[in-house]
């Protein structure tokens, strides 16, 4: 399989990308690791004829317990042990993406904003071709919600309900300078499969920052999938909290991905338990009322009833096993 | 054995233990050579265009500006080629390239050959089709009846019906009439693929001296060389078929292909090399899987657990093509018929052509989901008998030398050891419904054919296996047949039993690549045969050339060739050390006058099964039998599973090659575990919406349980050196094993496969509704 | 990089240099530009990790890695782990242990492999699993597989 040809540039800094951003506005992609992207190319969706990749700009690389550059590899923040006892559903998360081979390129800032995923998208052109092009790539309906407006491609990043859990915040540059955002802002609440993102066009993630007031929340990332490896998720759920000598909840995240088009929190929810003491019933609600809320739909390989009901099932496991969790 | 044969005494000495790969250091220094890794000078790019319709008539095509493209070498479509092939003699339905009208999502409708792979796609672009859309075929069951467009002209009376079998053995109604018990399960089976790693691929070569030579990644290079003379209208000896190193095919590559031909056919328009590698997913539609299946299967017992009768229905999808189908509808009645004695027998089998891709061989071909559906049912009428499930199948086990009612000649079986061994070794007894909810063990049992006794092209007059054996001055053993080794180590097979006749060192012994121009024919790797034809084969070829051996030993040492004792790499007079020729002492007597040394040894199976229609599938020389315990550890509220170890008693005749059986069990187990926990070919009408390795769900590395195997076979009489088959056979008895113990663990009965997490919660929420507890659950 | 076609890294220990369009694919630049063909393609969607190299060290998918990026980086094929003469404990081990049945996953192991002993010559078990859960067989069942790494790590280098 090859791919289109297309322009390849290599920028070595954060403003010498923007700048090349402005000036391709529209007809490119970034290029990070390569792991999304490739194989979507190799597939012809949407393809640009130009590609920024960012593996030269220094600024971008290197993290830290506070900082993680957009093009941290996967495979090295896997193997930091400080880290994982910083941000442990982080940990969690990062050993569950893909394979070790996928996380060796796969890079933060790719996986967040991984592409959306549906079993009508992420196929051949001839494949596509031969159902009829959805709206997400090349067409004007869609194949699971019956309809010409909506697409309900599923957000399939393993990190961001894991780093949203962390109250973390992303660094965003753009043509019109830098700013930066809770990671929550960066995902279109309002958008759906296709406008999912909050990025203006051309802007870049630079990093993803990780607040000193959340480490060493005890934490949990559970992970719903067929194989133990390559697969996707089917379900994600963070959870991040404290706790205090007496089992009182101090502060309390949760978050879903992998069943919906853009990961969520669920902080009105959460919130409210601060101060309590959770058992399990207490968790249980909270697990059906999530439950109630995320609605899956069929475009991926388990079916959405089973998704959703194991989101109950998943955050009530995922509060427990946080709570016994050892703290930092 | 025959009473002459020299080595039927002696103990092994390198058979029986653990043979590495003869070619294991190629393969692990990427130094093997594969398809893909040949190039051919001036070679061009072939590539297939392919339906995007299910079901769709062509009806006039437009090549002018696909032909046009500069670097364009040439175009074809189905009417250059139409003669109509396939696997099986009697069902030639499949074509190069489609011809008149496509037949399924994925169809080969036209192929090209440029200079390079994006001025293919390009051309592939600008072919014009115009067509009329057919109607679409996705289920089986409405193809049995009478259709508005049958797929093929050929299927049964205006249905989409491509074969059915209806047997009847003994009188079934009578024994279900008398049955002190009777119980019934229909099972349903999703389509599973091969999903071998090394993409279908075939460089052909027409050369100027009126030859074309193919390679290709194929099972089965005899087969290919027929369907590629009938389509190309080329005599076979103009053809050369050449088999590389093959990346796995668990029958996948065991059909002559579309694309070989295709490739072939560009070649001949060309006059240059084509090279055509097909992407995963164009593997996926162009193998033929194990067929989509529903079963229905009823067993009927006394108040002993006796088996009274069987009465099985099963309806097969087979896709767009015939491939081995008929063989499939026969095989998923009649392997039914052991392991156990069964008095009467009924069998009604259809396997209907549907819009989707072609259904053939796969691993255990036929064995598997009617072998499901019928160790399920035993263990549910274990349960209704108040017996052990063992003692249950242990009361029917057919019997060493004895006869099917259907007429199969049964002759080793250690099916009792099996189960003997399988019970002492997994604990069964302090673990059968005695483990707490969630975990539980089950018993699965199975058997399998040793090749088939219908060779598939040839009358049985001809052999189905020859090897040759050349030995020159150098003292190297060139060993020719057309056996092909898939990774199952067949090569490796055939040097040993050669070293072991001789009483040589394996590394004298070279295999030499499957190559139609020197190899004699052996009919390839399918229906585990290949170890007990080519064995014998081979064996046979050995013997003439240890005879002349001896005799130029004889004549140095001045003794009879009777008094002559063949050690290792040497001879010597019988009882004595000394005095001793070498091997190339001997070697070079034995030459003179006539030069290098050669032999010829042939398999030929001798005739079996009964009179009637249809008798002779599922005869085969010997059977093997197997018995597998696994354990099974279910999370009750997300459904997701573990298997964390299966016993794997297994009765392969006399082990040859440990090394391989063992890896052939494992792999087995492995891949019978996809086809239960997830893999399935899933279908929106009839187009595949997985064809990917990452959604079409194989087990990863963590998923496999630990495998405990029991050999416990006894030496089959007819076997070589006693062996029988372990290639496929070992993958039965993992999925209804896997599915028993689960029972045994949640109370919950499977009968649809996969059974993927969101059906095991799905069952459990059943179970619940239904108020039936389990273990106290 | 600019428009200068090329590429130049080291490979196997040593400098190449290679003509190379942007939209090469590092494992269609090895296969048939430097006709390195112990590297195998068999899916070419990160989904089978047959076409495993080494980048500077760690195990990568060359199906889904541009040509044009190991700029300056250095990659080892299963031909750069090969000894001149004979195996490598790794590779001894996976003929031994049959490790290898088609052989077509194999150079993918092998390089996995290798690089996990480096990084852990005593591997656990489920470290093992873990880190050969990229690469697909389909013939062994990867228990053979398990037991040849192990039993490499046992050994010497
Ligand atoms: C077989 C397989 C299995 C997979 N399984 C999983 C899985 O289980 N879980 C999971 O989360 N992912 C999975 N992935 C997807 C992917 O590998 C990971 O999400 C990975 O982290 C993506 O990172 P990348 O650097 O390779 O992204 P790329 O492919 O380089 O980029 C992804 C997208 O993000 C954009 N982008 C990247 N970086 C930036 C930046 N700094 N600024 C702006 N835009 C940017 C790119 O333009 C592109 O649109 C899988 C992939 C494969 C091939
Ligand atoms: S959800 Fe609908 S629009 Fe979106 S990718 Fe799937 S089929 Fe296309
Ligand atoms: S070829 Fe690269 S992962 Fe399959
Ligand atoms: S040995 Fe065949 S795929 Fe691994």
């Amino acid at each position: 399989m090859h791919l289109d040809p297309f322009e390849l540039h290599r920028p070595t800094s954060v403003e010498e990308t923007v700048g090349l951003a402005r000036s391709l506005a529209g007809r490119f992609d970034y290029l990070a690791g390569g792991t999304d992207l490739l194989p979507n190319y190799k597939m012809h969706l949407n393809l640009r004829p130009h590609l920024v990749a960012l593996e030269a700009v220094p600024e971008l690389t290197g993290h830290s317990l506070e900082r993680l550059g957009a093009m941290s590899r996967l495979a090295d923040l896997e193997r930091d042990p400080a880290l994982a006892a910083a941000w442990p559903a982080l940990a969690d998360a990062l050993r569950e993406v893909a394979t070790p081979l996928v996380r060796a390129s796969g890079t933060v800032g790719g996986n967040l904003l991984v592409e959306t995923r549906c079993f009508f998208f992420n196929q051949s052109y001839f494949w596509r071709a031969s159902l009829g092009f959805c709206l997400k790539a090349d067409g004007d309906r869609c194949h699971v919600v019956p309809q010409k407006t909506t697409c309900y491609a599923t957000f399939s990043g393993d990190l961001a309900p894991a780093l949203l859990v962390g109250d973390a915040e992303v660094e965003i540059a753009g043509p019109t300078g830098r700013r930066r955002i809770p990671l929550t802002g960066l995902y279109d609440a309002g958008g759906d499969g296709i406008r999912r993102l909050t990025l203006q066009p051309g802007e870049l993630l630079v990093a993803v920052h990780l607040p000193p007031r959340a480490r060493g929340r005890r934490g949990r990332y559970l992970k719903l999938r067929v194989r133990p490896a390559y697969d996707f998720p089917e379900l994600g759920v963070a959870v991040a909290g404290r706790w205090d000598g007496d089992g009182r909840v101090q502060e309390l995240r949760l978050a879903v991905g992998g069943a919906e088009p853009h990961p969520r929190t669920f902080d009105d929810l959460t919130a409210p338990l601060e101060g309590q003491r959770l058992n399990d019933a207490r968790r249980a609600a909270l697990g059906e009322e999530v439950a109630r809320r995320v609605r899956p739909v069929h475009n991926t390989f388990l079916v959405p009833e089973y998704r959703k009901k194991m989101v109950a099932v998943f955050v009530r496991r995922a509060l427990a096993q946080a709570e016994e969790g050892r703290a930092a | 054995m025959t009473a002459s044969d020299p080595v039927a005494d002696e103990p092994l000495t390198l058979l029986g233990g653990r043979i590495p790969y003869v070619e294991g250091p190629l393969k692990v220094t990427g130094r093997a050579e594969y398809t893909d890794d040949i190039r051919r000078p001036n070679q061009l790019v072939g590539r297939l265009l392919r339906s995007p319709w299910p079901h769709a008539r062509l009806v006039s095509v437009d090549l002018r500006e696909a032909r046009a493209l500069p670097g364009v070498a040439a175009v074809l479509t189905g009417e250059r080629y139409p003669t109509p092939f396939g696997v099986l003699p009697i069902t030639h339905d499949e074509t190069a390239i489609a011809v008149g009208k496509a037949r399924y999502q994925g169809d080969i409708i036209a192929a090209v050959a440029a200079e390079d792979e994006r001025t293919a796609e390009l051309a592939l672009e600008k072919i014009r089709f115009e067509v009329a859309p057919l109607p679409e075929y996705a289920d089986p069951e409405a193809g049995t009846r009478t259709v508005a467009e049958p797929i093929h002209a050929r299927g049964l009376a205006g249905t989409n019906i491509q074969k059915e079998v209806v047997q009847h053995f003994g009188d079934v109604d009578a024994a279900f009439a008398k049955a002190a018990h009777q119980v019934r399960v229909r099972g349903s089976f999703a389509g599973v693929t091969h999903a071998f790693t090394e993409p279908l691929v075939t460089i052909a070569e027409a050369t100027p001296d009126g030859r074309l030579t193919v390679w290709s990644a194929t099972q089965v290079p005899h087969y290919l060389h027929r369907a590629l003379s009938e389509v190309l209208g080329l005599p076979m000896h103009r053809i050369r078929v050449v088999k590389p190193e093959v990346g796995g095919g668990f029958g996948g590559k065991s059909d002559p292909l579309p694309h070989e031909i295709a490739c072939a056919a560009l070649s001949l328009e060309t006059g240059r090399p084509v090279k055509m590698l097909l992407d995963r997913e164009d593997v996926f539609y162009t193998n033929h899987g194990r067929h989509p299946t529903r079963n229905d299967v009823r067993i009927a017992v006394d108040g002993d657990g006796r088996i009274l009768a069987y009465d099985v229905e099963a309806l097969i999808d087979g896709g767009a093509w015939s491939s081995f189908g008929t063989v499939t509808t026969y095989y998923n009645g009649v392997l039914a018929m052991g392991p156990y004695r069964v008095p009467n027998f009924r069998y009604r089998g259809r396997r209907v052509y549907t819009t989707k891709p072609p259904s053939g061989a796969m691993r255990a071909h036929g064995g598997t989901n009617i072998r499901y559906s019928i160790e399920v049912a035993l263990d549910q009428l274990a349960e209704r008998l108040g017996l052990d499930p063992f003692e249950l199948r242990a009361r029917n086990a057919l019997p060493p030398n004895s006869t099917t009612v259907n007429e199969f000649r049964i002759t080793s079986t250690s099916f009792l050891k099996c189960l003997e061994a399988a019970k002492r070794a997994s604990g069964w007894s302090e673990k059968f419904r005695k483990l707490p909810f969630g975990r539980g063990v089950g018993l699965g049992c199975g058997f399998y054919i040793s090749g088939s006794n219908s060779p598939i092209h040839f009358t049985p007059k001809m052999p189905q296996s020859t090897v040759h054996l050349k030995v020159d001055m150098d003292g190297g053993i060139a060993v020719h047949s057309m056996q092909a080794d898939i990774g199952q180590g067949s090569n490796t097979l055939l040097a040993a039993i050669v070293a072991e006749v001789l009483h040589v060192d394996l590394a004298r012994v070279h295999v030499q690549r499957v190559d139609s121009d020197v190899s004699p024919i052996d009919l390839g790797s399918y229906s585990s045969r290949v170890t007990f034809m080519m064995g014998n084969a081979a064996r046979s070829a050995a013997l003439q050339l240890r005879a002349a051996l001896v005799a130029g030993a004889a004549t140095l040492l001045g003794i009879p060739p009777s008094e002559v004792e063949v050690g290792h790499e040497r001879f010597t007079p019988r009882g004595r050390a000394e005095p001793a020729v070498t091997f190339e002492q001997a070697l070079h007597q034995a030459m003179e006058k006539v030069g290098a040394l050669t032999a010829t040894g042939a398999y030929q199976t001798r005739p079996a099964g009964g009179s009637f229609k249809g008798a002779r599938a599922g005869t085969a020389p010997a059977y093997s039998f197997s018995a597998y315990v696994a354990e099974v550890d279910v999370d009750v509220e997300t459904g997701d599973y573990r298997v964390p170890k299966v016993w794997a008693a297994f009765d392969c005749g006399r082990v040859l090659n440990r090394l391989a059986v063992e890896g052939q069990i494992e792999g087995s187990v492995h891949m019978g575990l996809g086809q239960v926990m997830g893999e399935s070919m899933n279908y929106r009408a009839s187009r595949m919406l997985n064809p990917s390795l990452l959604e079409y769900k194989i087990p990863a590395p963590q998923q496999m349980p630990e495998v405990e195997i029991l050999l416990v076979g006894d030496a089959d009489p007819e076997g070589p050196f006693g062996a029988k088959e372990a290639g496929e056979g070992p993958l039965i008895a993992t999925l209804p094993a896997v599915a028993n113990a689960l029972y045994d663990a949640i109370g919950c009965r499977f009968t649809e496969l996969p059974i993927t997490p969101d059906r095991v919660v799905r069952a459990l929420e059943e179970r619940r509704k239904e108020g039936r507890p389990w273990k106290g659950a | 990089m600019g428009s200068d076609d090329r590429v130049s890294f080291t490979l196997n220990d040593r400098p190449v240099q290679a003509a190379c369009p942007p939209e090469r694919i590092l494992l269609d630049l090895l296969r048939e530009e430097l006709r390195l063909t112990g590297t195998k393609r068999g899916c070419d969607l990160g989904t089978c990790g047959c076409c495993t190299v080494l980048i500077d060290g760690r195990p990568t998918l060359s199906c889904l890695t541009l040509a044009r990026l190991v700029e300056a980086r250095s990659v080892t094929t299963i031909e750069g782990v090969s000894p001149a003469q004979g195996l490598s404990a790794v590779q001894r081990a996976f003929v031994e242990l049959g490790a290898t049945q088609c052989g077509f996953c194999t150079p993918g192991f092998v390089m996995t492999a290798t690089a996990l002993l480096r990084e852990h010559p005593h591997p656990s078990r489920s470290e093992i699993e873990q880190a050969i859960s990229g690469n697909l067989c389909r013939c062994t069942g990867y228990l053979a597989i398990v037991r040849a790494i192990e039993s490499a790590a046992g050994s010497a280098p």
